[in-house]
């Protein structure tokens, strides 16, 4: 029987490997574990020994192919066996599952046409460290000529590529291709400008879309009378102050939140739709949204149940400035379980914050104002600050939104059950 | 005011048999012909072993793996002088170790072949599964010696790691536990020249790894350790004097690995052609054989012999494992926790979703 060699993954993860040379020649007589080519990876040259007795029927790569893993390298069989010809292009196992969806099928296409263009025929050779420096300067490493052994790309080839092509190249060729599939239908009726979307302009696109396309949100809107917060505040905005700390309004907020999160602990959930679940996480952390000069971000304060007022502003004033300097760490973002946006700094009477997915719940806070307000038939000068609350519509209805509102505002109007 | 010398170390180095096959008549120890055609024999199994499995590796059928080829006198040597009571805590390169232990060679390739069936120790046994972490197993082995020791049983711990894992606190932290407390363990140095790539020259500026034990309070010895007579008999003599209550001791064995330090490594980027051939030349197994003809035990028969039967042990094996073979791929977060965390587990569950995902679009793509 013809037995074809697929070639594994003769390293650590690897992808591809070059044919440096044929040991055995087509027609000759193999053993079982006798090293049947040499092999070049990313890693070192490895010899690839037959897994059984027989003639080599057919070598269906040249030596100085590349060759990718799971690709039928060579057929061994009996003297007078045949092996089959193989169109290996066909034969190249997708890495993907086939999508069904256009834009993908389209950038796998794109990606193809880029090997083809290639002048050695196949992949580019370079370590990830080269890909990633290529990347960031937008440099298409398919038309950059390697100078490292078997035509690998180096990061001073990359360099020298670009220095010697200049600012015409800025701009990545696969964006520009995949942003107008994308637009096809788009038409531009005077002149535009176009710049690029940053990562943190398209991560912040991408979540967006994922929370508005998935949960059904409504948001629910209160008046809250924080009169006897803003002088609790102001007294204790002292205190904290002769300790260098700088107390806001958002660690009053957040202990008042994750009382309210206590006692409907659906708020603090995420919806599980594979499984029809609800899962409730019984842990506390709770994001603060900020608003930086390149977008959106959400830093989240780690199991800040557990932290006091003066804990939590210190934490806030860590997160706020680390993310204006751009050092957040990637732990410094994730694990979020609910999450408070700061609208009123800026202005704003009401909102509609969107749902920081798969997060259930979002709790915006506007302005707190003077406003006239009849008190006991009087009307009194209270300081009003307006909530509004953004809900999961697949876990959370309307009537319990409106019952953690009110335990909100209870825990807020009386700042002493903090 | 006195300035004087309080304190002065020596260490010794042990070869019994050289390159030549000559042997030191006094050092020789007393094994019999048995013993040695039995130590002979793993060493040429696990030889046969570590072929294989390079040679399954590279036409996928095993997962990265470390070669022990050129070890197999210090790691023979060493687990041959310990009682089957005894326990061991190999690293990942120890493949000998097991063998001699008496592990089959078929949860050897089950090991090998990613499976947890392959790292879960037989019921009757002892011994510990490899460590991949460099030094972690240190502590473990001198904490159980020293468990033994208060629990008094008659149990001697061997640990095995490689020059590199000296650097590492785990080395130091536990070596001070073994010497303080007069733990029975013997702390096995296979010094390679090499951590991966990096040159014992770079590891420590010490001359040698086994006189660290003096600061430590306790016995060290370098021996050649592709001479198996000398590994044995410093070994037992190690061995004896913990089972004694007298503690631990530091054994190097200065030794060589004639391949690449795993699958994905290209030991030509930091070692020289002829240091490769230099160290061929004190290849374990051809010595042995030297020492074993003027015993009279080894002719070109036997050597045929004991390589058939080898071979045929590991094939038979290798059948074995391969059609037993059976791997789930949720397995990889079954065995940490005795009650599995949520996170864990919705990626188990995400992981099983992207497998019927692929699946359904294989599937798609055939018809």
């Amino acid at each position: 029987m013809v037995f074809e060699f697929k070639f594994p993954d003769v390293g650590e993860g690897i992808h591809e490997g070059k044919i440096v040379k044929w040991l055995v020649k087509e027609g000759e007589r193999v053993k079982a574990d006798q090293p049947v080519a040499e092999v070049e990876t990313d890693k070192a040259v490895v010899e690839v020994p037959c897994p059984k007795d027989g003639y080599l029927l057919k070598q269906y790569f040249k030596e100085g192919d590349v060759i990718k893993v799971g690709q039928i390298m060579f057929a061994v069989g009996e003297e007078e066996e045949k092996a089959r010809e193989i169109d290996q292009s066909e034969e190249a196992p997708k890495k993907k599952p086939v999508s069904k969806r256009g834009k993908e099928e389209k950038s796998e296409k794109k990606e193809e046409k880029m090997e083809e263009n290639s002048g050695s025929g196949g992949r580019v050779l370079a370590t990830p460290a080269t890909r990633k420096f290529a990347k960031d300067r937008g440099v298409d490493l398919s038309k950059v000529k390697g100078s490292g052994p078997g035509g690998r790309i180096t990061i001073d080839d990359v360099k020298k590529y670009k220095e010697g092509k200049g600012a015409e190249e800025e701009v990545h060729p696969a964006a520009e291709v995949r942003g107008e599939a994308r637009e096809e239908h788009v038409k531009d009726y005077g002149k535009v400008e176009r710049v690029k979307a940053s990562s943190l302009r398209k991560a912040v696109a991408n979540r967006m879309i994922k929370s508005a396309y998935t949960a059904p949100q409504v948001t629910h809107m209160e008046e809250v009378d924080v009169t006897k917060l803003v002088e609790v505040r102001r007294k204790a905005k002292e205190e904290a102050e002769k300790r260098g700390v700088k107390l806001t309004y958002l660690p009053f907020i957040i202990k008042a939140a994750i009382g309210a999160l206590k006692k409907f602990p659906q708020f603090n959930a995420r919806y599980d739709a594979g499984n029809q679940e609800i899962v409730y996480r019984k842990y506390h952390n709770i994001g603060v949204a900020v608003d930086t000069e390149d977008g959106l971000i959400v830093p989240v304060i780690r199991n800040a149940d557990r932290k006091d007022l003066i804990g939590l502003a210190k934490e806030i004033t860590r997160l706020a400035d680390e993310a204006r300097k751009k050092k957040l760490k990637l732990e410094d973002m994730q694990g979020g379980t609910f999450t408070i946006t700061n609208i009123g700094s800026i202005g704003g009477t009401y909102a509609t914050p969107l749902l920081n997915y798969p997060e259930v719940a979002i709790l915006g806070v506007m302005k707190i104002k003077e406003r006239a307000v009849a008190v006991d038939g009087n009307v009194e000068n209270r300081q009003i600050l307006n909530l509004v609350l953004t809900f999961d519509h697949r876990v959370i209805d309307g009537a319990k939104a409106a019952r953690f509102m009110n335990e909100l505002s209870k825990r807020l109007e009386d700042p002493y059950l903090l | 005011m006195p300035r004087k010398k309080i304190y002065e170390g020596s260490v010794e180095y042990l070869q019994i048999l050289d390159e030549k096959g000559n042997v030191d008549k006094e050092l020789e120890p007393q094994l019999s012909n048995e013993d040695l055609d039995k130590m002979y024999r793993f060493m040429i199994t696990t030889r046969t072993f570590d072929r294989k499995v390079l040679s399954l590796q590279r036409q996928g059928r095993a997962f990265t793996y470390a070669p022990v080829e050129g070890k197999e006198a210090s790691q023979t040597g060493t687990a041959y002088a310990l009682k089957k009571t005894d326990r061991v805590f190999p690293s990942y390169r120890d493949h000998g170790v097991y063998l001699t232990r008496g592990l089959s060679l078929k949860q050897m390739f089950l090991m090998w072949m990613g499976t947890e069936e392959g790292g879960r120790m037989p019921e009757d046994s002892g011994d510990f599964p490899f460590a991949i972490p460099i030094a972690s197993q240190i502590p473990h082995a001198v904490g159980a010696a020293w468990a033994a020791k208060i629990q008094k049983q008659d149990k001697v711990c061997a640990v095995y790691f490689g020059d590199g894992a000296t650097s590492e606190g785990d080395f130091h932290e536990g070596i001070n536990f073994a010497g303080v407390n007069k733990a029975p363990v013997v702390l096995v140095c296979q010094n390679n020249k090499y951590a991966i790539s990096v040159p014992r020259a770079l590891q420590t500026a010490a001359e040698t790894i086994a006189q660290k034990a003096l600061a430590y309070g306790f016995e060290g010895i370098q021996v050649d350790g592709n001479d198996v007579l000398a590994v044995y008999s410093a070994m037992k003599s190690a061995v004896e004097k913990a089972r004694k209550g007298e503690g631990p001791t530091l054994i190097e064995c200065l030794t060589y690995r004639f391949g690449p330090h795993t699958t994905s490594d290209d030991p030509s980027k930091y070692r020289s052609k002829e240091e490769e051939e230099e160290w061929r030349k004190k290849d374990p197994v051809v010595r042995f054989q030297l020492y074993l003809r003027s015993k009279g035990i080894w002719n070109e028969e036997y050597e045929k012999k004991v390589n058939e039967e080898a071979k045929q042990k590991v094939e038979k094996a290798l059948e074995e494992a391969e059609s037993s073979i059976k791997i789930d791929p949720t397995d990889i977060f079954k065995y940490v926790y005795a009650e599995m965390p949520e996170p864990l587990r919705e990626e188990m569950e995400y992981l099983k979703r992207i497998g019927e995902e692929k699946k359904e679009a294989h599937g798609e793509q055939n018809g």
